[in-house]
């Protein structure tokens, strides 16, 4: 390395002519090869037991971890284990209460909508913890993302009529416990 | 009994795709129908996959299905977004 100054903000080295250039000492080790075990237990996953498929898979789990390390940025947090396990449960029963709502809205004779769109304001600062929030919101009962503002959510209801806030403020609670974050 | 839970489970999932179907049908607008499409389609395909990983009784195809469910539901709450932020966008030019 040339400047040896680790964590200084000076660029270390630049990868490519279109990625912006990174720090090393912001990757770590077990950051990596986590990443790395990752993209292989995926490729695992789709191949089973064909050995010689990891003659392309393990070149291309290489690819992949490190172009995820080089697009993420480095303010991202760590997924929080506990978090995650607390929010499986409530996104399972939310997505199929979400199925169910939606089709029984549609298939009363007379359908019970009344389409409208709300704006929320996000207090989740992490990107990664707002795209969950976002794609999260787009499988909850009656809302979906319609578009997106910085950290206003615009957001599109089956029933306008429904106080949604109540729900929004306790998916971004579980969103900001995945990630580590305090609201 | 397994298997029947799992058939069970199947064909719940078939009927929410046709629920979702129906949705796209009946909707007075894009953003609404868009409703019926992610959250009955993602729910369908839960149902369907949690039957067929039933049926099958093997770790790896369970994995490899879960995977695939995470992958669609991506995809779905993506293109949804995608396709609502273009129509709201065209129609505020």
């Amino acid at each position: 390395m040339a400047s040896g100054d680790k964590g200084s903000g000076i660029p270390s080295r630049s990868f490519s002519f279109t990625f912006l250039p990174r720090h090393l000492s912001a990757v770590n080790t077990l950051h990596l090869l986590s990443t790395l075990g990752l993209f292989a237990l995926i490729w695992f996953l789709l191949t089973g037991h064909e050995w010689q498929s990891w003659l392309i898979g393990a070149p291309v789990a290489v690819m992949a971890a490190w172009s995820t390390l080089q697009l993420r940025s480095s303010a991202e947090g760590r997924l929080n284990l506990s978090g995650l396990l607390k929010f499986l449960p409530y996104f399972i029963r939310e997505s199929v209460l979400g199925g169910i709502d939606v089709a029984s809205r549609v298939m009363r004779p007379k359908m019970r909508i009344a389409p409208g769109f709300l704006t929320y304001r996000m207090r989740l600062t992490q990107p990664p913890a707002r795209r969950l929030f976002v794609n999260s919101l787009s499988l909850l009962p009656g809302t979906l993302t319609a578009d997106l503002d910085g950290a206003s959510v615009y957001i599109h209801a089956l029933d306008r009529h429904l106080d949604l806030s109540d729900e929004l403020r306790r998916l971004e609670q579980m969103v900001s416990a995945v990630y580590g974050e305090s609201l | 009994m397994l298997d029947l839970l799992a058939l069970i489970l199947v064909f719940s999932g078939i009927v929410f795709f046709f629920f979702g179907a129906i949705g796209l049908l009946r909707l007075p607008d894009l953003h609404s129908r868009l409703h019926a499409l992610t959250k009955a389609d993602n729910l369908g395909l839960g149902l369907v996959i949690v039957g067929v990983a039933l049926l099958h009784a093997s770790l790896l195809v369970g994995l490899k299905l879960l995977l695939i469910w995470l992958l669609a539901l991506l995809g779905s709450a993506a293109s949804a977004h995608l396709i609502s932020q273009y129509a709201l966008r065209r129609r505020r030019q």
